[in-house]
């Protein structure tokens, strides 16, 4: 009895702790941000997912660099850096006197800590990028010397991701729950299924940010996301995911819209590896089967822009490419004709996220016009999707948005479900890592032109980044290329 | 009648071990590998094998049946695959956030369908009692989402009088936790009170035919008055039966209800877990409705016991 | 006291009777392709052409509203068969069989009623990849129990009348008891419990389709009609307002049609249920 009554009190009290939700617009200080993806925990170097590091990253957790919002790769916590001649060792100042939340100094040993420990304890599969690192020597304690064992571009790139995070190593005992970094924000509290509080880090060495408070808040459906928003429950939707809906923020004096692009490729995948979907000219037909304008229109309210391949337009190698293999229904009949695949029946197996469902209808609609017959099948994403389509590769197609930067490069990885194996491709993103910046751009132009000939994949279009926010919230960032929801950005409007 | 309640006790205990070990059973076929979905796409087989061993799931399923339903006793409902955190706590916490729910929920269907109900009895054969009817009739046959989209359109989005979502709890702001649990609670209550009107009618219905009601009335008592005095008591008995079945539609009902809503109840961590593959969270959180649904059908077969007198007499 | 029972019973057999011409006239006749994308034709309103409009896939609303009703109907049809046809005898077993025997089955009978609709479908949603068929098997076996209830009950009752007691002591077999005598009387009372689980079977349906755990895309189905249409309810209301009203009409049809079936068969049992 005693132990029921005790249960009964937790209750009770429990209904009163859970889910601690702002009432921010009364705290001047605070803003309340709506997202829709929740972290599971803290820890994104054994959790996969975008959710972690877009809360986490430039925010809480920096890096020696970031990326800027046009994709330029900017100091963090490096003031400064060096590239030998042989773009084998990188040469990077620290910046003085910057101490990580839980009190630790960060210094070149630091860097060394972390660089090393993304090989040794990181779980996820990212933690390859990492590879590429020969050693990481301490020079002084503002100075630290990275050496890699063949030169790489996307080596300092990939620094501004997740994987460039630093961390202290008395910080690290718990991090699916205490995060510790050196960012303007520390994590205060957090309700699992609605919110995340972040409050300003008193040790940052940068400028003081422009809100004391942030509240992320977090609604799995757009609707009410949007619905919070417009019933003044939350300052700004970070990402609104549902674009029919837009008129309603554009026509109301309460809101700020923007609208700029992402790097998420929104990607009608094929699997290369089996019947009949290694098959170049079916691919090629299905490709000239779907209107991409149509389903752009249709699916997300023709808000995005078309793609060819897999660059967005923020990397420094996009061309224009949506013209190879453009709509041309009757050229994919002759082709599937001349593949000898008239009765053709694919699975389209995708994540149940609104985008994907909403595609896969409309790509349904546009390949039954050309003969083919399609079967959609959602799976729970990201559980099923990731094991059946992403790790056993049973599928024919799906759709997926692709989020991470300069993804392009997984087309080089024949493991990657795709199922592309292409030994031109790999060479020349071999050649591109390794080569000059003039060489870089050159190899991956071609590489870009090369996928979309080849039909590696029918890139649907790239996702817009619509952001909806009280006037009073300046500094949004225009597009969202980094893996972080950048918070430092924000300011208070007219201030 | 102890005896009659010893046996309802009996049988809540044995069907609550058979449930458990159903939920265990019918989960355990779940595909996707916990270990898998936590580590990411390209994990090394040595790691999976790893955190396989800490998961607990490479061992045989009755070992892991007899340790989860062990350790539920003692409250411990064992560590979730995706947050590696205790999911005992988190249960308790998001229960206690769904009992509001539903308890509100309640509330409002029984503030509606009392009223409602006895009115549309009393006066069942005239036009107002029909309208009464008519409109129960026409409270079923809407889903309980259907009126949570509308109510949000005009109140949260339109009129902007009260949130469209979220969850404050009573502690940190009475006033927001209220404001916050109008609309889920009309959502789940106009409904249930539609169904529990007809309910109350119809038993009313039938105590107003009784005798002693008749007696009662050609005393010169008005309908309510003779009500009141003689026939409640025995007019609640179908209607307290049906009040715990509705209790049960409620808190499932709670499920979409917390989606449309957003508010961080059993429900938004069921589905959650089911899309994360949170095979142990699932199980507890599935085990816990059952175990709720169960044990208000035990209270509700007590209280008939109770409240029946022909059944006390029985005994 | 039949007063209200026969304009329940009609208005039900009308709303029903509408739903069931939709859809059996969905297989030979639509308006237009319900799944056909047209980007010409997008979000246009109630019209000649298109009655009730298109949605934001310029596909014809009305179409899909007579293809979903034969979703509904479908889903309806085997959950409620499916319950029917296990619940029923499982009753009229527990009623003739060993006391001690029939009343095991009612704790069993009672133990699936705690997994009640919703949550059987969104874990066998889970395990088999949710889709049309398990959300009717699982609403089906949520459905099992009031039918063992109902057919239990009656089957008590069937079982004291003189003729029952008659053919016993004549020696009929059990079973040849159950079939002659107790099924034919018990059958009134299964086909009124029939058409209020058909309501809830749509209810249900609606709100698996709504959570994603129901009928897949693009198969037209109401609950998911009201999905897609959130996001436009500000700026077009008639996208949610088709299917809702479609949805409440069904099941309005089929309660009014079991309470006029139930004051039929028998007028002191009145509205329960």
């Amino acid at each position: 009895m005693k132990r029921l009554s005790l249960f009964l009190l937790a209750l009770l009290v429990s209904g009163c702790s859970a889910g601690v939700t702002a009432s921010a617009p009364r705290d001047p200080g605070a803003i309340t941000i709506g997202f829709s993806a929740e972290p599971a925990n803290f820890d994104f170097t054994r959790t996969d997912g975008t959710a972690i590091p877009q809360a986490l990253l430039y925010n809480v957790y920096e890096g020696l660099v970031k990326l800027d919002e046009n994709g330029q790769v900017k100091p963090l916590l490096a003031e400064s850096w060096t590239v030998s001649p042989d773009r084998l060792s990188y040469e990077f100042s620290l910046r003085p006197n910057v101490v990580f939340s839980n009190g630790s100094p960060f210094t070149a040993d630091t860097v060394k800590f972390s660089i090393d420990r993304v090989k040794t304890a990181w779980g996820i599969s990212q933690k390859s990028k990492m590879d590429v690192v020969s050693r990481v020597e301490p020079l002084s304690p503002t100075t630290v010397r990275v050496v890699l064992s063949r030169p790489s571009n996307n080596w300092l790139f990939d620094m501004t991701t997740r994987v460039g995070a630093m961390f202290s190593p008395d910080g690290v005992a718990d991090l699916p729950n205490d995060p510790i970094g050196t960012g303007p924000y520390d994590v205060a509290s957090r309700n699992r299924g609605a919110s995340i509080t972040l409050k300003t880090n008193p040790r940052y060495w940068g400028p003081k940010p422009a809100f004391e408070t942030v509240y992320l808040r977090y609604f799995k459906d757009s609707t009410a996301l949007n619905n919070a928003l417009l019933s003044n429950g939350i300052d700004v939707v970070s990402a609104v995911a549902a674009p029919d809906s837009m008129p309603q923020f554009e026509n109301d004096t309460r809101f700020n819209v923007t609208q700029g692009i992402t790097n998420g490729e929104v990607v009608l995948s094929f699997n290369g590896r089996k019947a009949p979907l290694n098959d170049v000219r079916v691919r090629r037909a299905i490709t000239q089967g779907i209107d991409r304008r149509v389903l752009l229109d249709t699916a997300w309210a023709g808000r995005g822009e078309l793609i060819g391949s897999m660059v967005p337009r923020t990397d420094p190698w996009y061309t224009d490419l949506t013209g190879v293999n453009a709509y041309n229904p009757e050229g994919a009949k002759k082709l599937l004709a001349e593949a000898g695949q008239q009765n053709l029946n694919l699975r389209l197996r995708i994540p149940n996220l609104p985008y994907a469902v909403t595609s896969a209808q409309v790509v349904k609609s546009e390949l039954n016009k050309i003969g083919v017959g399609v079967s959609i099948e959602p799976l729970d994403f990201p559980a099923v999707w990731l094991k059946s389509v992403f790790t056993e590769h049973d599928f024919d197609m799906s759709i997926i948005q692709h989020v991470e930067p300069r993804d392009i490069t997984t087309f080089g990885n024949t493991k990657y479900y795709w199922g592309y194996d292409s030994p031109k491709v790999r060479q020349l993103l071999a050649d591109a890592d390794r080569g000059s910046q003039e060489q870089q751009v050159a190899a991956m132009r071609e590489v870009a032109a090369t996928l979309a000939n080849d039909a590696a994949a029918c890139w649907l279009f790239l996702f817009p980044n619509l952001i909806a926010a009280k006037k009073k919230v300046g500094g949004l960032p225009l597009n969202q290329i980094s893996e972080a929801f950048d918070l430092t950005l924000l300011r208070r409007a007219g201030s | 009648m102890v005896v009659q309640i010893l046996r309802r006790a009996l049988i809540f205990v044995v069907s609550a071990l058979v449930a458990s070990a159903a939920v265990f059973g019918l989960l355990a076929v779940l595909p996707g590998d916990p270990a898998q979905v936590a580590l990411g796409v390209s994990a090394t087989p040595e790691l999976l094998a790893k955190t396989r061993q800490e998961f607990g799931i490479d061992r045989p399923l009755a070992t892991q049946y007899f340790e989860w339903i062990g350790g539920i006793f003692s409250g411990d409902f064992g560590n979730s695959y995706v947050t590696r955190e205790p999911i005992g706590p988190q249960l308790i916490d998001r229960l206690g956030v769904t009992m509001w729910l539903v308890g509100a929920g309640m509330l409002v269907a029984l503030l509606i369908a009392l009223p409602a109900g006895v009115f549309a009895a009393v006066r069942h054969r005239r036009a107002s009692g029909s309208v009464i009817s008519g409109l129960s009739q026409l409270g079923v046959a809407v889903p309980g989402f259907v009126a949570a989209i509308i109510l949000v359109q005009i109140f949260a989005v339109d009129l902007r009088w009260l949130p469209a979502g979220g969850w404050t709890p009573p502690i940190i702001d009475p006033l927001d936790f209220l404001s916050g649990l109008i609309l889920p609670a009309l959502s789940l209550g106009l409904v249930q009170g539609a169904v529990l009107t007809r309910y109350v009618r119809s038993s009313v219905i039938d105590v107003l035919r009784e005798d002693y009601l008749r007696t009662a009335r050609a005393k010169g008592l008005t309908p309510y008055r003779a009500l009141l005095r003689h026939g409640l008591r025995n007019a609640s008995v179908p209607v307290v039966t049906v009040l715990g079945l509705q209790l049960a539609t409620l808190l499932i009902g709670a499920v979409v209800i917390e989606r449309v809503f957003v508010i961080p109840g059993l429900g938004s961590m069921l589905l959650d877990a089911v899309s994360n593959r949170d095979l142990l969270t699932v199980q507890g959180i599935v085990l816990v409705l059952v175990l709720a649904v169960l044990l208000v059908n035990f209270v509700v077969d007590v209280l008939y016991t109770v409240l029946n007198p022909r059944l006390r007499q029985a005994s | 006291m039949r007063r209200s029972s026969s304009p329940s019973l009609w208005v039900g057999l009308g709303l029903v009777g509408l739903v069931v011409v939709m859809a059996l006239m969905s297989f030979l006749w639509t308006p237009h392709d319900p799944t056909l994308v047209d980007a010409a034709q997008r979000l246009r309103g109630p019209g000649t052409d298109y009655l009730f409009g298109t949605d934001k896939f310029g596909r014809d609303l009305f179409s899909q509203v007579m293809v979903g009703a034969r979703t509904t109907l479908f889903v309806g049809v085997v959950a409620v068969g499916v319950a029917a046809l296990i619940g029923t005898p499982l009753g009229v077993f527990a009623a003739m069989a060993p006391k001690w025997l029939g009343e095991l089955v009612m704790r069993v009978n009672d133990l699936v009623l705690a997994f009640p609709a919703l949550l059987l479908a969104i874990v066998l949603g889970a395990v088999f990849g949710a889709d049309t068929l398990t959300a009717m098997i699982a609403i089906g076996v949520a459905s099992v129990p009031s039918f063992a209830r109902i057919a239990r009950s009656a089957t008590l009752g069937v079982m004291s009348t003189e003729y029952v007691l008659a053919a016993r002591s004549a020696g009929r077999t059990k079973t040849a008891i159950a079939v002659r005598h107790v099924l034919p009387n018990i059958a009134g009372l299964v086909i009124v419990q029939s058409s209020v689980s058909f309501a809830i079977a749509v209810l249900s349906e609606a709100a698996l389709s709504f959570l994603g755990f129901g009928t897949r895309p693009p198969t037209p189905s109401w609950g998911r009609m009201l999905q897609e249409s959130q996001e436009l309810l500000a700026v077009e209301p008639r996208l949610a307002l088709v299917p809702g009203v479609a949805i409440a009409l069904a099941v309005l049809g089929f309660n009014l049609l079991g309470d006029g079936l139930r004051d039929r068969y028998d007028p002191r049992l009145e509205v329960r249920g």
